[in-house]
């Protein structure tokens, strides 16, 4: 689990954070207020779940809260992942 | 009888020859000393056989030699065109061709004057020059441009009489007299020397200039300032930075300094208190104008007791300046509101020398209350309720990122906000879905712990979140800056793009 996170965080700081090391970014630093992530970014983050956690998020109903830190995004992806266990 | 400006400066080397006038890389500079360099490049303008009358180029690398021989032009009636040296040659060949100047003189050191004839054709000054001594109030003195920021820089002639007008309200606003000592920050090119290298001559002070090598070493301004016992300070709010940044180790202050003018650019508030502490007696003043209208408003700023919102307001207009505040739709707002400010000075130029850039800029009061010319500043302004207006933004600043209306420039002032933050630039991306994004540049101490996230966080604080930067940039080098010093956000952009992965 915490490797997801850090893997989240990588990526974050990858896509749109090149000034910042991932040991900065803290875990619950607000991405939408902050404006490191908009709604194009949004897509780009959800592509990138779908892809390495191998869930659906366009079938879940998930808005931009789900996403608004690397928390949030950790426990929706937890989340999804758990559903789709039990289903 | 109108007198030239270098009429004042002749009769102080009569007069008061052992005085200092100007103090060049340590060396001070007498009144006879100047006086005797005017007249050398005077007769060596003479012996150029020029058209009489016709204009010249003298690109503005300042130094006494440089103002001597634009003394010397005006002493002889030529109009002045003031060229930035950080212009490239194209633009100073187009500059010099729109007015119509027969030649570019230079001074080199040793006074000698040099000259080079331009490829345009030289033709006298537009009505007919009778011999007469005296220039007619409206002949022109000295043209200098605008920024060109967007393309070539646009002149602007200044009449002498526009010249002794706002020289005289210099000096008496500011005790600018003989015993007095002004800095001078600016280039050579700039308005703002109207102020502090011509007012003070003019009336008999000393300039202390800044060399422009040095202009942003901190411990050369300090001791600048000190060892010239300087009384009167005019700069943009980057010297201010800049000794605020070396000051703050020592115990350094500045208690002979009267009069500290901020100018420019809108200044952070909390750079302001921090002011107090390096000029201890000083009055400070926030002073509002272009280089076309020249000064026009002036605020002293009392820092015990600012705006709730600490935004400093421009404050009155100078004796004889009239502005109005007109809407989009160019209705008067007479009330609390915000529109762009018009303003009518008796210092301000005729227009533009192209004439094809002056219509929509230089227009008649909106209402028609009287006949003077108003010029159009493009910057957007609000009246509050008790009467204060204060700077929102440019006309030609504001972009929609995602359908929301955004002004750069309120972006670039917050940022400015952030304690760490020295220089800042944002400029607008064109984006195919967004409409726009915001690419931000900072500039932040090289010993700061700066980053896009605490920026950002900071700039979530007061602004929309479409106004928070998509990108941002931080750097700990000194921005580019256009000719007159101010952040160039074209080379900016150009020099510091964007590094996510994604753009």
């Amino acid at each position: 689990m915490t490797d997801d996170r850090q893997a989240i965080k990588e990526f974050i700081v990858e896509e749109f954070l090149p000034d910042v090391s991932t040991e900065e970014l803290d875990a619950d630093y607000d991405l939408l207020a902050g404006g490191v992530v908009d709604s194009l970014g949004l897509l780009q983050i959800i592509a990138w779940l779908e892809d390495r956690f191998q869930v659906a998020l366009d079938d879940a109903e998930i808005g931009p809260e789900s996403f608004r830190s690397v928390n949030a995004i950790h426990a929706t992806v937890a989340q999804l992942g758990t559903e789709a266990h039990a289903s | 009888m109108l007198a030239p400006l270098s009429d004042g400066v002749l009769e102080h080397a009569r007069r008061r020859a052992g005085a200092p006038a100007l103090v060049w890389r340590g060396e001070p500079i007498t009144y006879g000393g100047l006086g005797e360099m005017v007249h050398r490049a005077r007769a060596q303008l003479e012996s150029l056989e020029l058209p009489e009358h016709a204009s010249v180029g003298v690109p503005a690398r300042k130094s006494p030699q440089t103002i001597a021989l634009v003394l010397a032009c005006l002493m002889a009636r030529r109009p002045v065109l003031l060229p930035s040296v950080d212009l490239g040659p194209e633009t100073v060949r187009e500059l010099l061709g729109q007015a119509r100047c027969s030649h570019s003189l230079s001074a080199g050191e040793d006074g000698t004057v040099g000259s080079a004839a331009t490829t345009g054709e030289a033709t006298r000054s537009e009505d007919d020059p009778t011999s007469a001594r005296s220039p007619r109030p409206d002949d022109v003195a000295l043209m200098l441009t605008t920024s060109g920021s967007t393309g070539v820089p646009k002149i602007v002639p200044l009449s002498h009489g526009a010249l002794d007008r706002f020289t005289a309200w210099a000096a008496a606003r500011f005790d600018i007299a003989a015993g007095r000592t002004v800095l001078n920050y600016a280039p050579l090119n700039f308005d703002l020397c109207l102020l502090d290298v011509w007012t003070t001559l003019r009336y008999g002070g000393c300039v202390a200039l800044v060399d422009p090598d040095r202009a942003t070493r901190p411990d050369y301004l300090l001791d600048l300032l000190t060892s010239n016992d300087v009384d009167v300070v005019q700069a943009v709010p980057m010297l201010y930075g800049l000794l605020l940044d070396a000051a703050r180790d020592g115990e350094r202050e500045l208690p002979g300094i009267e009069h500290v003018l901020v100018t420019g650019d809108s200044f952070p508030a909390r750079s302001l208190a921090a002011l107090s502490d390096l000029f201890p007696r000083s009055r400070f003043y926030n002073v509002y104008g272009c280089t076309e209208t020249n000064d026009s408003f002036i605020h002293e700023i009392d820092l015990a007791c600012g705006r709730p919102d600490g935004r400093i307001p421009i404050g009155s207009p100078l004796p004889g300046v009239d502005a109005v505040i007109v809407t989009a739709e160019d209705r008067v707002v007479a009330g609390p509101g915000t529109g762009e400010l018009l303003v009518t000075t008796p210092f301000q130029t005729r227009g533009y020398l192209s004439q094809p850039l002056n219509d929509g800029r230089f227009v008649p009061h909106p209402e028609g209350t009287d006949a003077r010319t108003y010029f159009r500043t493009g910057d957007i302004v609000r009246r509050h309720a008790d009467g204060s207006i204060t700077l929102e933004g440019r006309t030609d600043c504001h972009v929609k990122v995602r359908g929301i209306r955004v002004n750069t420039l309120a972006v670039e002032q917050v940022l400015l906000e952030h304690d760490q933050v020295l220089e800042a630039a944002v400029v607008p991306v064109p984006d195919g879905l967004a409409g726009h994004r915001l690419h931000a540049v900072a500039r932040g101490a090289e010993t700061s712990q700066l980053n896009s996230l605490s920026l950002r966080r900071h700039c979530a604080r007061s602004l929309n979140r479409a106004a928070v930067p998509s990108t941002m940039e931080i750097v700990t080098v000194p921005l580019p800056k256009t000719p007159t010093g101010k952040v160039d956000r074209q080379r900016t952009i150009e020099r510091h793009p964007t590094r996510r992965t994604h753009d």
